[in-house]
């Protein structure tokens, strides 16, 4: 999933992780645990609220006639 | 796999390409359904759910898997590789976990683009289903804007497999 044309090879850059062994691989870096946080969090809270019916598990299809695709 | 250059950025133009075309889709879609919650327009209600359902199949879906797939074409192609880097591996997951959550709202929006095609009001439970297609599609604004930061920035961090492949490229030259 690498992006943007001067970023084909991170060899030839200079920033964050383009150089290799530039980062950490001893510890997991911080933006990864607060990203890997927020993920955990909203997928709970994704699955709490469909749990709780607040999303459209359980509703029944329509009050006015519908399909589905 | 190493691809060749002329390929490699081939294949990074079309994962950009895939990528940006999602992001702008979504927002559309975000437009669409904000105007179906918000409008009082009963036509135009009706006409903004078909073109979410039709949004939906023919371009949100199909690239909702072209993208990640195109994204890891284009990172075992090239040095980066696909679990090497963190921001690479995170992509990947944020993506998969994004294509579930938008395959489970279909339905939602199925429902929604039957009701607007055969009812003229819509009923409690549906309006309940039009806040959630406002949600879900600002959520996933949201989470596609993370994406492109991710690719753009490329935050630093190597994961233990691509240290070790690191050092076993330093062991071999």
């Amino acid at each position: 999933m690498a992006d943007l044309a001067s970023d084909l090879d991170p060899k030839g850059n200079t920033q964050t992780a383009r150089a290799p062994g530039q980062g950490s691989a001893a510890s997991t870096p911080r933006w990864v645990r607060v990203l890997g946080t927020i993920m955990v969090a909203l997928v709970l809270l994704f699955v709490a609220l469909h749990l709780a019916g607040h999303g459209f598990a359980g509703h029944t299809p329509l009050t006015g006639g519908g399909r589905q695709p | 796999m190493t691809m060749t250059p002329r390929l490699r950025k081939l294949a990074l133009t079309a994962h950009v390409t895939f990528s940006i075309g999602w992001l702008g889709a979504v927002a559309a879609f975000l437009a669409l359904a904000v105007t179906g919650m918000t409008s009082q327009d009963a036509q135009l209600v009706r006409a903004v759910y078909l073109a979410m359902e039709l949004i939906t199949w023919f371009v949100i879906v199909p690239l909702a898997f072209i993208s990640p797939l195109s994204g890891v074409v284009s990172s075992i192609g090239s040095n980066w590789g696909l679990f090497r880097y963190y921001w690479v591996l995170v992509k990947l997951l944020i993506t998969i976990l994004a294509s579930i959550v938008l395959l489970v709202h279909t339905q939602p929006i199925g429902l929604l683009a039957g009701a607007a095609s055969n009812t003229t009001a819509f009923s409690a439970e549906l309006q309940s289903l039009q806040f959630l297609m406002v949600t879900a599609s600002g959520a996933a604004v949201v989470v596609l804007i993370v994406l492109t930061i991710l690719s753009v920035y490329k935050p630093p961090g190597t994961t233990r497999y691509g240290a070790r492949k690191q050092h076993e490229q330093r062991a071999r030259s």
